[in-house]
């Protein structure tokens, strides 16, 4: 056969991009070191598939030999790339878990604005989404969960007593460990 | 539209984008903040998020820097913060190709790894399994087979999916976790079914009869996960591509054009036509499958189909020439790509009555 019966692997994600209403890099991951090993190369990819696609909303496209799936959301773009071959609705699984998780993290908000001011939420969800290129989930709830509980963030003064002693504690143990 | 000119001119005036202009100097300058007791997370945690924006950003940081800068972050295991501690792990993964020493925070992923909250457990195993090496491996061991069978689903699957990175540093590392991750193809969770299904065929791959045995049980059972039944699919494929033999294995593709999730009838079609023993016969439930799939309301299910239907068509432009009414109500579809296809395949199967309309 001439190699379009999709080997058994895992791998299936090549890239997962968040671009902005430039076509600028928000946030990018590439899982292949065969493709794109370089940032010049990857950005100039972003650049191309931007432009191809900033206009339609036709949700996917192939490019240099991947196949890409997109949606967009008032200035952001998001992209998530495969081989050719792959599946492309296990493509969009993974799009669409990239987008209703970073939604909900946002509150129905997603745009750049809101995108930057929690940054490292959206970081964790995209780390949470796929390791390495495997999916280690797809669905959004799940994602959500697991990145999204903000410990209250209580200023020292308001700490309660045990808290107080817990890291002095644990400062105590650092101190003796140096 | 007043809130997009609102924020249009915040960019304008320069403070709408926090992280535009960041000077990696200055950044790796107030990553010293990490020193500092007690520990402060929101401060930390920005400074944190900007180092990772930088290095997202394709910022290269040399090896001085980078060992700097990882070890300024250890000292933020202090903190119980919550989403800090998470961004700390993700550091760890983003520096331990450039940063020296790293396996320096071996013992403190162990013990987040073994701790008792399940979050940092998760995270944690995936952070460790990025800076082991294969003397590391022995060390970890033990934890990691005890993660793999974790009644927590995302413990088992961060554990699974590491095994399979880790196959990169020690060939036979999931042939070792083999038993553990037999075990975890019984869980609940979709996910760390489809998990442990990878790191069995990865152990057994060199090994055509443990995968005929594995296929052969599981097509019985057939998997819940739709993602785990697209690789079983793909297994089966490679088994029949292989001997002539094989005919359960073709009935179960066949089978799971029935199946309930769009993603694995498609998978079924796609490796159907893709089949080089696949006749006029044994083709024609998928191609009506794809036929069905033409006139769908997703882009990309409409892609996909027209794209396996242009492949067919150059070795059976006759089974396709049913779809010919469908493909050309794709020539004015709005994604280009889908139209091009359209078009090609339809050049491929068109008799002059249809190049009339």
């Amino acid at each position: 056969m001439d190699g379009h019966l999709m080997e058994p692997t895992l791998y299936t994600v090549k890239g997962i991009a968040i671009l902005d209403n430039d076509g600028h890099r928000l946030l990018a991951k590439y899982y292949d070191k065969n493709i794109f090993s370089t940032t010049k190369e990857q950005k100039a990819f972003e650049k191309n598939i931007f432009n191809k696609t900033h206009r339609s909303n036709s949700e996917i496209i192939m490019m240099d030999g991947m196949t890409c799936v997109y949606q967009s959301s008032v200035d952001l773009y998001f992209y998530v790339m495969g081989d050719s071959h792959e599946n492309e609705l296990i493509l969009m699984s993974v799009l669409h878990c990239l987008f209703e998780s970073i939604s909900v993290i946002l509150r129905r908000n997603v745009e750049k604005r809101a995108v930057l001011d929690n940054l490292d939420v959206v970081m964790l969800a995209m780390d949470e989404i796929c390791d390495g290129g495997i999916i280690l989930d797809a669905n959004p709830i799940n994602v959500v969960q697991r990145v999204a509980l903000r410990s209250d963030d209580t200023p020292l003064g308001e700490q309660t007593v045990a808290q107080v002693l817990q890291s002095a504690k644990e400062q105590l143990k650092w101190s003796l460990l140096k | 539209m007043n809130a997009f000119k609102r924020d249009k001119k915040e960019e304008e005036d320069g403070g709408g984008n926090p992280f535009s202009n960041l000077e990696k100097t200055t950044v790796l300058q107030e990553a010293r903040t990490f020193n500092d007791t007690p520990v402060n997370p929101r401060k930390c945690g920005q400074i944190l998020t900007k180092i990772l924006y930088l290095l997202n950003q394709g910022e290269q940081l040399g090896t001085t820097e980078a060992t700097e800068a990882f070890f300024a972050m250890t000292k933020l295991f202090q903190s119980r913060d919550v989403v800090l501690r998470r961004l700390v792990y993700l550091g760890i993964k983003e520096l331990s190709t450039v940063a020296e020493d790293v396996i320096i925070v071996t013992s403190s992923l162990t013990k987040d790894m073994t701790g008792k909250e399940d979050l940092y457990r998760a995270a944690a195993i995936r952070a460790l399994c990025t800076i082991t090496d294969s003397g590391m491996l022995a060390a970890i061991e033990r934890y990691m087979k005890q993660a793999i069978v974790d009644k927590s689903p995302s413990v088992a699957s961060a554990a699974l999916v590491s095994s399979l990175h880790l196959s990169g540093v020690s060939s036979d590392v999931a042939r070792r976790w083999a038993n553990e991750a037999q075990e975890a193809l019984n869980s609940d969770s979709v996910m760390v079914q489809y998990h442990a299904l990878g790191v069995l065929y990865q152990a057994r791959k060199s090994d055509r009869h443990a995968v005929i045995k594995l296929v052969a049980k599981l097509m019985k059972s057939s998997p819940k996960s739709p993602y785990a039944a697209c690789m079983l699919i793909r297994m089966a494929c490679k088994l029949l591509d292989e001997s002539n033999e094989g005919n359960e294995l073709m009935e179960f593709i066949e089978s799971c054009l029935r199946h309930k999730s769009e993603m694995v009838v498609y998978e079924a079609a796609h490796a159907i036509v893709n089949l080089a023993r696949s006749g006029i016969r044994e083709i024609a439930p998928a191609i009506s499958v794809l036929q069905h799939f033409c006139s769908s309301s997703k882009p990309a299910l409409r892609f996909a189909a027209v794209r396996t239907l242009n492949k067919v068509a150059m070795t059976h432009p006759t089974a396709v020439t049913a779809c010919n009414l469908d493909l050309e109500n794709l020539i004015t579809d709005s994604n280009r790509s889908i139209a091009t296809l359209a078009i090609t395949t339809l050049l491929k199967t068109g008799a002059e009555s249809s190049v009339d309309r």
